[in-house]
């Protein structure tokens, strides 16, 4: 028997949040559920080019905090 | 062989107790995230930095004068710190985020021309500016969990517990976030090829030289 997922469980799972048996169970379904695994691809395009978007601070600004933080005296 | 990385409460640990070298590896650890966190709220390469240092100098004034709480994770911490610091600063100035339409801000830009193909790049650099409107245009409770999981990195529990709603709730945010942005993905023609071949490694960060 194919078990449910609640839609919140999947968000878990794309998030690493489930615990290992469950993750386990969640991938077990996705072999055998073509909806589930749509679902899920659908969910794990968007979150992919999410990750496209990361950015960094330029290096005067981290040189900067490094600074502030060598010159701190606590009061 | 890789090479064992202290965690972050071991970092702080050293860090409160002296050694300078520990912060410079916390903040290399979360500078992306929390930065990214940042700019993606006030949209102004400026204003971000200014936050960034004002969040990381936040971090060492409760760190060194001792008032750091060991409870919960320095990562979500830090986030927080700096989504509050981002949001107030729209407060403050009654500013709305959506005016700043610079979306090609070089802060996003971390390819240069000379890495990779010229158009490839431009490509590149529409679809993520793109992508960055599309987040704008989410519901503001969707935008807020998006931002808080996916580039902040905190849990949903610790997102429930920020913002004062079930975790359900958030998961349902969240949920709602990656449909409506598949969907308007999908309806635009710029995402069509990537989403039909998504790449199959991430693409490198090229460290800017300052200009």
């Amino acid at each position: 028997m194919i078990k449910t997922f609640t839609h919140e469980k999947l968000i878990r799972y794309l998030y690493n949040e489930l615990p290992a048996n469950e993750q386990q169970e969640i991938e077990q379904a996705l072999l055998h559920d073509p909806k589930l695994a749509s679902t899920c691809a659908d969910l794990l395009l968007a979150q992919r080019c999410l990750n496209d978007l990361r950015t960094t601070p330029r290096k005067e600004v981290t040189d900067s905090i490094l600074r502030y933080s060598r010159t701190f005296l606590v009061p | 062989m890789e090479t064992m990385q202290p965690s972050d409460s071991a970092l702080i640990s050293l860090y409160i107790a002296g050694k300078e070298e520990a912060f410079e590896l916390l903040l290399e650890r979360h500078k992306s995230r929390v930065f990214t966190t940042i700019m993606l709220i006030v949209r102004d390469e400026a204003v971000a930095e200014d936050l960034l240092q004002d969040t990381f100098i936040k971090a060492i004034h409760t760190m060194k004068g001792g008032r750091y709480n060991e409870e919960g994770k320095f990562s979500s911490w830090i986030c927080r710190i700096a989504h509050n610091l981002a949001i107030d600063f729209f407060r403050r100035e009654k500013r709305n985020p959506l005016l700043n339409l610079d979306t090609t801000s070089h802060a996003f830009n971390s390819l240069s021309l000379a890495e990779e193909g010229a158009e490839a790049t431009i490509t590149r650099e529409e679809t993520h500016a793109r992508l960055r409107e599309l987040i704008q245009d989410l519901p503001a409770a969707q935008k807020e969990v998006l931002i808080m999981r996916h580039y902040g990195e905190m849990s949903f529990q610790e997102i429930a517990d920020a913002t004062g709603v079930s975790i359900n709730t958030a998961l349902g945010r969240m949920r709602y976030a990656l449909i409506n942005l598949r969907k308007k993905m999908a309806a635009q023609p710029i995402f069509y090829d990537q989403n039909i071949y998504p790449r199959e490694t991430d693409p490198v960060p090229i460290q800017r030289i300052a200009g």
